[in-house]
């Protein structure tokens, strides 16, 4: 689910972008936001840092005593995307094995989908392999699939999240 | 939210921070994804290199599976759903997955039926004819 929030966060700009005309220096701050906010990626909390929309408030900047930098205090709106246990979502296979497959759901990239919870699919090996119920429903690469989240794992040193899905439940499968 | 075991987003058990923040639709999403892509191209010649992983996946992610495209049904579709009493949360996923029947509404959210609610088949059906004029109209 992607998630609206607002957040108050510190952003640091050197001495150098420091400049009397205002409008360079918003320009700089945002800037710095927007690098910061990229590259957090993601955090257990909030989940994964989608984008900023809005700089709502620029606070008084402070000097750091020591390297001249200059701290502001901002308050901004951005998208965060997180999944729940227990949501229903629509993700896309990436990759078929036989013990199950990936699906990529936002930016999820490791959404694991095990033949134990797809029970009525049968694995059909080949160059390109794919799973198969006996209604001739076909999951296989870049097949659009609902499924049931059934756990979420936060990687901390990755800054992701990996999670398990399943097909048991009323209308989920192939779309 | 305290016990992690807990979370159970079927019985909207995740966490009251979550359950009071503004979620978006995935056609939301994509407006306002798609919007600041454009204004990106404007600046850029290269604007995926302009942009975070995270947010190329993403904007793939709500492309395809944006069931409504036109910001004026975007807008009528939240507004639809905002009539029925249901958490942020409830409404985007009946706005992302555009259940068809009320069955299939209550598999989805099967919070629409916890005690106490007031979703009788008839208000579930009722906003999903709704819904599916405006997909029809778009």
């Amino acid at each position: 689910m992607f998630l609206k929030v607002q957040l108050p966060w510190n952003v640091m700009i050197s001495a150098e972008n420091m400049d009397a005309k205002g409008l360079m220096l918003k320009r700089a701050i945002l800037v710095q936001l927007l690098d910061v906010f990229a590259s957090k990626k993601a955090t257990r909390e909030l989940g994964y840092y989608v984008a900023v929309t809005t700089l709502d408030k620029i606070g008084e900047g402070k000097i750091r005593e020591n390297t001249g930098e200059v701290l502001f205090p901002v308050l901004f709106s951005g998208i965060t995307f997180k999944i729940f246990k227990g949501e229903i979502v629509h993700g896309v296979v990436n990759k078929v094995m036989k013990h199950g497959v990936f699906l990529k759901c936002g930016p999820i990239e490791n959404m694991y989908l095990s033949y134990t919870k797809m029970p009525d699919y049968k694995y059909i090996p080949g160059e390109n392999p794919i799973f198969m119920n006996e209604k001739m429903s076909r999951i296989q690469v870049e097949t659009k699939i609902r499924v049931v989240v059934l756990g979420t794992k936060w990687l901390e040193v990755e800054r992701e999240f990996q999670a398990l899905a399943s097909l048991e439940g009323d209308y989920l499968g192939p779309i | 939210m305290s016990g992690e075991e807990e979370e159970n987003a079927a019985e909207l058990k995740i966490g009251d921070e979550f359950l009071k923040a503004k979620c978006l639709m995935n056609c939301e999403v994509s407006l306002i994804l798609e919007h600041k892509y454009e204004q990106l191209q404007q600046v850029s010649e290269d604007p995926m290199n302009q942009v975070s992983q995270v947010f190329e996946k993403s904007l793939q992610y709500v492309k395809r599976f944006s069931r409504y495209k036109n910001p004026d049904a975007v807008r009528q579709v939240r507004e639809i759903l905002s009539r029925h009493q249901l958490t942020e949360f409830e409404l985007c996923v009946l706005g992302n997955l555009c259940p068809e029947t009320v069955e299939e509404a209550v598999a989805m959210v099967p919070s629409l039926k916890t005690k106490g609610r007031a979703h009788d088949d008839e208000a579930i059906e009722k906003m999903l004819n709704d819904l599916s004029l405006v997909k029809r109209f778009e």
